[in-house]
């Protein structure tokens, strides 16, 4: 397979972010999750901080309104702005990590598409948002809660399939049963497996 | 009738509630409710078939009336004649655009005025009034703010307060005329009323508005529209209008057939011809003069809205039948207490409010019903209330980013080009022009009619 881009879903505290950043070190090819921003930021001239403010949030229903899919929503426009541009991406023959961004419902179309969830056992996921956040227990769990929830509802709001469900993506893992190394070297194998049988 | 009557508010509020929700798209929504009020409001609650044959309105293309009406007549149930007027307006749009017809007259108008900053400001707001009044609001501002941004790139000044600008003279171009908003066809098809009706009464009331909007609107955004480099314009560095021009054959034939649509809508009440006519004919020849493109222009007419206004239109029929709407109107009667002036207020700024922050468009299908029994338990004249309606629901949108369509596109245009537009910046300058408007409407209703 010349072109292969891999989409990383991932519950918060799960290690998803960093599991994705090794996986686009180990194959060598750009990671698109800040660097999304930035890039969206330079070919539109919004600032970065002003795109990060709605960056992966659903939006306020009560207070937008979709007409002949245009949206007043600027939830709304940064996301079609993000799809569009990892279309465009992906459209260019282009290797790449992506993590988030629904990419495994707005590129499915793309045969290279590999899609990865990344999942964990709570009492992990809280070990590792206290360590990284420096939260305490009940805040890490509260924090964990609130972020996945955001994620979900924007996610179920912009695609038909629902965030987190296995038939969803290629592979679902929970980092916490071989911990994040472990589950890095697996998706490693995973994904070049599916590399040479393409 | 008790049961009928709960069943048809539950189906009434639950549409609403969905369509802001926004979770199904809309015209499944309404034709969703609309069927269960035929099933469960008439069908269960009511048993009447005559109910259901007449919100389905059917008879109403077989009647001479329906094509050429001498005398004005109300309609009930489906308002087909909006339908297929907005149907083929649609298609005629689309030749246009297809032409270039719009980029085109921005271009031209741009180059006219030497691509001048201040200049453009001003006839883009009138050009936007102006085309609002024959065409959709949604077409005007997708091609507007797209020719505002792009020579705001290329003369580097900030496009937020044009486009602004031109999302607020649309809605109130859209209410000078029957077809320039879709309240406007719903009310002038109901109640009867001609394309000249508005045009004399909304349309006066809209030409005063639009002169005090854009000295406002120019003083509002002055600094933002000055503010910027003033360096020589290079006017060889402009796109030229002609470049606009996709076929300089469909430009010709659309400009023709739009030439056409207009004059047989401003005389429409001297010929006869129903809106429902002049829809059908338009769109027959647009398809006979785009030829083997013809299939193209059908494919791109917005269905979704066609069958949003069809399920609504049952909808309302079961509040209608059901008498609520009666009820609300005598509600609306005694408060008001006889007092037509409080009537007029009541209607123009209860609509406002309404339509600043859910669709106009079902609000206005279902007041129709209640200013027609206004009208006649009052004995307040039908046309003095339909005009408050007009102006409330058209003027009303413009106040926050989701009461009209025009607004939702031309925010949206201007953020997907990395210019965000929140509530805050909208409603900031847009909300106090709609209330300058809504006053200038209320002293207009006030002496023109009592």
């Amino acid at each position: 397979m010349s072109q292969f881009i891999i989409s990383v879903g991932r519950e918060f505290g799960s290690g998803g972010r960093h599991i994705a950043e090794e996986l686009a070190k180990r194959f060598n090819i750009p990671l698109y999750d800040r660097h999304l921003i930035t890039e969206i930021a330079a070919k539109t001239g919004l600032s970065p901080e002003e795109i990060e403010k709605y960056n992966e949030k659903p939006k306020n229903h009560l207070l937008s309104r979709r007409v002949n899919g245009f949206s007043n929503s600027i939830e709304d426009n940064v996301a079609e702005m993000q799809f569009s541009f990892l279309r465009e991406k992906a459209a260019s023959g282009e290797s790449f990590v992506v993590v988030g961004r629904c990419s495994e419902t707005k590129l499915n179309d793309f045969k290279c598409l590999i899609s990865l969830f990344i999942l964990g056992d709570m009492s992990e996921k809280v070990k590792r948002v206290m360590n990284v956040y420096e939260l305490t227990e009940d805040k890490a769990k509260a924090l964990i809660d609130k972020k996945d929830r955001k994620r979900k509802r924007y996610h179920n709001y912009h695609c038909d399939g629902h965030w987190g469900d296995s038939r969803l993506y290629d592979l679902s893992i929970n980092s916490s049963c071989l911990g994040i190394d472990g589950t890095i070297d697996i998706l490693e194998q995973y994904i070049n497996s599916r590399i040479s049988k393409e | 009738m008790l049961t009928a009557q709960i069943f048809a508010v539950i189906i009434f509020i639950g549409m609403f509630v969905m369509i802001v929700l926004d979770k199904i798209e809309r015209h499944y929504v309404t034709l969703g409710s609309g069927l269960l009020t035929l099933v469960v409001v008439f069908g269960i609650c009511m048993r009447n078939g005559t109910a259901i044959l007449d919100t389905l309105a059917i008879k109403s293309f077989f009647t001479k009336d329906f094509w050429y009406q001498v005398t004005e007549s109300e309609s009930k149930g489906i308002n087909w004649a909006t339908i297929i007027f907005i149907a083929g307006m649609m298609v005629m749009v689309e030749g246009m655009a297809k032409a270039g017809f719009f980029r085109w007259l921005c271009m031209k108008i741009a180059y006219m005025v030497k691509c001048k900053t201040v200049p453009i400001f001003i006839t883009f707001m009138i050009m936007s009034a102006v085309l609002s009044m024959f065409i959709d609001s949604i077409t005007v501002i997708m091609f507007l703010a797209a020719v505002t941004i792009e020579l705001a790139t290329l003369l580097k000044f900030n496009p937020v307060p044009m486009i602004l600008s031109e999302v607020f003279c649309a809605n109130l171009g859209g209410s000078a005329t029957m077809c320039g908003d879709p309240p406007n066809i719903i009310v002038g098809t109901s109640l009867g009323f001609s394309f000249f009706d508005f045009l004399t009464n909304t349309g006066l009331c809209a030409a005063i508005s639009l002169v005090v909007s854009v000295i406002f609107l120019y003083f509002a955004f002055r600094k933002e529209i000055t503010g910027g480099k003033h360096e020589p314009v290079d006017m060889s560095k402009f796109p030229k209008p002609s470049e606009a021009i996709t076929n300089k054959k469909d430009f010709f034939i659309s400009s023709v057939i739009f030439g056409l649509a207009v004059i047989l809508l401003v005389t429409h009440a001297t010929t006869h011809l129903t809106v429902a006519s002049i829809g059908l004919f338009i769109a027959a020849i647009t398809l006979i003069a785009f030829g083997k493109h013809a299939l193209e222009l059908i494919k791109k007419v917005d269905y979704k809205t066609l069958l949003f206004f069809i399920g609504l239109f049952i909808v309302v029929s079961g509040l209608e039948e059901t008498n609520i709407l009666k009820l609300i109107a005598n509600f609306i009667g005694d408060i008001s207490n006889g007092n037509v002036m409080l009537m007029i207020a009541i209607i123009l700024w209860v609509s406002a409010i309404a339509s600043a922050f859910v669709d106009n468009i079902p609000f206005a299908a279902t007041m129709v019903p209640i200013i027609q029994s206004l009208a006649e338990t009052s004995g307040v004249p039908i046309s003095t209330l339909a005009w408050s309606l007009a102006m409330g629901t058209d003027i009303g949108g413009s106040a926050t980013p989701i009461g009209a369509s025009a607004n939702v596109v031309g925010t949206s245009v201007a953020q997907k080009n990395g210019y965000p537009i929140g509530w805050g910046r909208y409603c900031k300058r847009l909300a106090p022009a709609t209330v300058i408007v809504l006053s200038i409407s209320t002293v207009y209703l006030f002496v023109r009619y009592l």
